[in-house]
């Protein structure tokens, strides 16, 4: 090639302003506003959080309710202590720490929850892709979407008597939904120019579902795992409800039962908690599994 | 004027006799149905042979985009037909395709993204990495393979893409008004190296522009579309060096200038 190096060059040029530091020049610009705006947000927060709990000590120390009614955080913090170790002989509540009872309640939402999100996943594909499919199911998962869990929870007593199996049915019933409805919609309005892109570089109808429809989906279908979760926790208390020790909600169940307001209080802070940390945690995933949604 | 005649590609350099890469017969396109059928296209005939880059230039609205997707096999048209390497086009299989968005998929690499294109080809994975490295160097990217796709800027987000649709090796490209939505400079310059690339390889390739400089820059021939319906106004080769010629020294040719007339005139009228 004797005559072209004045295009090379230009060639070379057009390379030129790909920078070869770290992605996102301009960070650093960004970073201390956006650092004292979040120790703002933080701050308010934890000032928020103290307030509340200074009015619950107020409200409790000006005996406004009886004990039994309004615990007092002291009366909560102490319920914590035993029902976390060993006093006068008695482990835990009725013989298993919170920690354990948690744990248990915390299993069967990941067991339950996970066969319902895969069977979600798996529905949802079959009803985004094939129209038919859609039409023949969409309204028995809307249907099954309005029930209240506790609803159809002694169907499943019934059928599988009083052990793990209707809890674990009641989770996965009670997640599937979400997945499904989120996962059927994203996967049926996946971005025709993408799905072009793939076929006019040799995908397959199947390639092009690998490739394409379901990475495009991921984003949305996460949103219905992080739903479907928040189902499941707001139903295990349900779950619970028959010969559910041990288990979180069976300890408020029978906490209740005794008027042992302290432990019941106890047991709504355990499953909140919990909760919001695997809500966060599910989130992180997502930005983690598809980062190309915040840039879009 | 230093030229190589060699690796000229002009429609003079057709061996007599050679099939041509895409033929168009009384091709006609509408889109909706009975009393709601617009005539985007037609009625139209051509053949393209192999080795020339033709441009299809016109008015927005007058079809050109909905003849490349008939080619590209995207659509079926409605009347005629449409043959590529003597077969009915069908998207991915003989030819790579270039669109006005880069349309890259934004959860792979920017070398993934090729890499892709790789596989669907059957190219064997232990031969993707240096594969992807040559494609890249080729469109003016290398060292980019590992970027994400909002890391790196649209002209360059465009130049993944033609690395992309080089990729399955298919001896006909079309692109779809590629550089329309860049900016002055870079579209310069993707011009420019596109000129290079297509004599380089000589790869038989349709390009869809609105843009009458582009069209006689990039074309070894161009053909101007009516307004809605399609039909062929103008269809003139263009006869500059195809390669060594620096791009300004192109421009000032006074066969450029006379080109750029008689088919801005074309243009003009068709839309009219």
């Amino acid at each position: 090639m004797p005559t072209s190096p004045s295009l090379r060059e230009r060639t070379a040029e057009a390379a030129a302003p790909v920078p070869p530091g770290p992605p996102n020049k301009g960070d650093g610009r960004r970073a201390r506003p956006e650092r004292a705006a979040l120790l703002r947000r933080i701050g308010l927060r934890v000032l928020a959080l103290a307030v509340l709990l200074g009015g619950w000590q107020l409200v409790t120390a000006l005996q406004l309710w009886s004990p039994v009614l309004v615990p007092s955080p002291a009366a909560v913090w102490r319920a914590l202590l035993e029902t976390s170790g060993t006093h006068d002989g008695v482990r835990g509540y009725q013989g298993h720490t919170l920690i354990e009872h948690l744990g248990i309640s915390l299993r069967r939402i990941f067991i339950g929850a996970g066969a319902g999100v895969a069977a979600g996943l798996v529905l949802g594909v079959l009803m985004g892709t094939l129209p038919w499919v859609r039409v023949v199911l969409e309204p028995a998962v809307a249907f099954l979407r309005t029930l209240p869990p506790l609803a159809y929870f002694s169907l499943l007593i019934i059928w599988f008597g009083i052990d793990e199996a209707p809890k674990l049915w009641l989770l996965a019933i009670a997640a599937m939904p979400p997945v499904a409805v989120a996962t059927a919609s994203a996967v049926a309005s996946a971005p025709t120019a993408l799905v072009e892109a793939a076929r006019a570089i040799g995908a397959r109808r199947g390639q092009v579902v690998t490739s394409v429809v379901l990475p495009s989906a991921l984003p949305e279908i996460l949103v219905g795992v992080r739903l479907a979760f928040g189902i499941a926790y707001s139903s295990v208390v349900a779950a619970e409800t028959v010969n559910g020790l041990p288990g979180i909600g069976g300890l408020i169940r029978d906490a209740q039962r005794y008027n042992q307001s302290d432990t019941v209080v106890l047991g709504l802070f355990a499953i909140g908690i919990s909760g919001l940390l695997i809500d966060a945690a599910l989130r992180l995933l997502a930005d983690r599994l598809a980062p190309w949604r915040s840039h879009a | 004027m230093p030229s190589a005649p060699d690796t000229e590609k002009t429609r003079t350099a057709k061996a007599p006799g050679s099939a041509p890469v895409v033929s168009v017969t009384g091709v006609r396109h509408s889109y909706g149905r009975g009393a709601d059928a617009v005539t985007a296209l037609g009625p139209l005939s051509l053949e393209i042979p192999a080795g020339e880059f033709l441009v299809l230039v016109g008015p927005s609205g007058c079809g050109k985009s909905t003849l490349l997707r008939l080619i590209a096999g995207f659509e079926q048209a409605t009347e005629g037909a449409v043959e590529v390497f003597g077969e009915r086009p069908d998207p991915g299989s003989q030819a790579g395709i270039v669109f006005q968005q880069p349309r890259l998929f934004p959860w792979r690499t920017v070398g993934d993204n090729i890499g892709l294109a790789l596989k669907y080809a059957g190219v064997p994975r232990a031969e993707r990495p240096e594969r992807i490295a040559g494609l890249l160097a080729r469109v003016g990217l290398a060292d980019t393979a590992g970027r994400r796709v909002w890391q790196i800027s649209g002209g360059q987000q465009q130049r993944v893409a033609i690395a992309r649709a080089l990729a399955g090796g298919k001896r006909l490209l079309l692109l779809d008004e590629p550089f329309a939505a860049l900016d002055a400079l870079t579209r310069e310059r993707l011009q420019e190296d596109l000129r290079t690339v297509s004599a380089e390889t000589g790869t038989t390739s349709v390009f869809v522009t609105h843009s009458v400089d582009e069209a006689v820059f990039l074309g070894t021939r161009a053909i101007v579309l009516t307004n809605r319906p399609g039909t062929v106004a103008l269809d003139v080769p263009i006869d500059l060096p195809r390669t060594g010629a620096d791009p300004d020294e192109l421009r000032g040719l006074p066969a450029y200038a006379a080109l750029r007339a008689e088919i801005g005139t074309a243009v003009r009228e068709a839309a009219s």
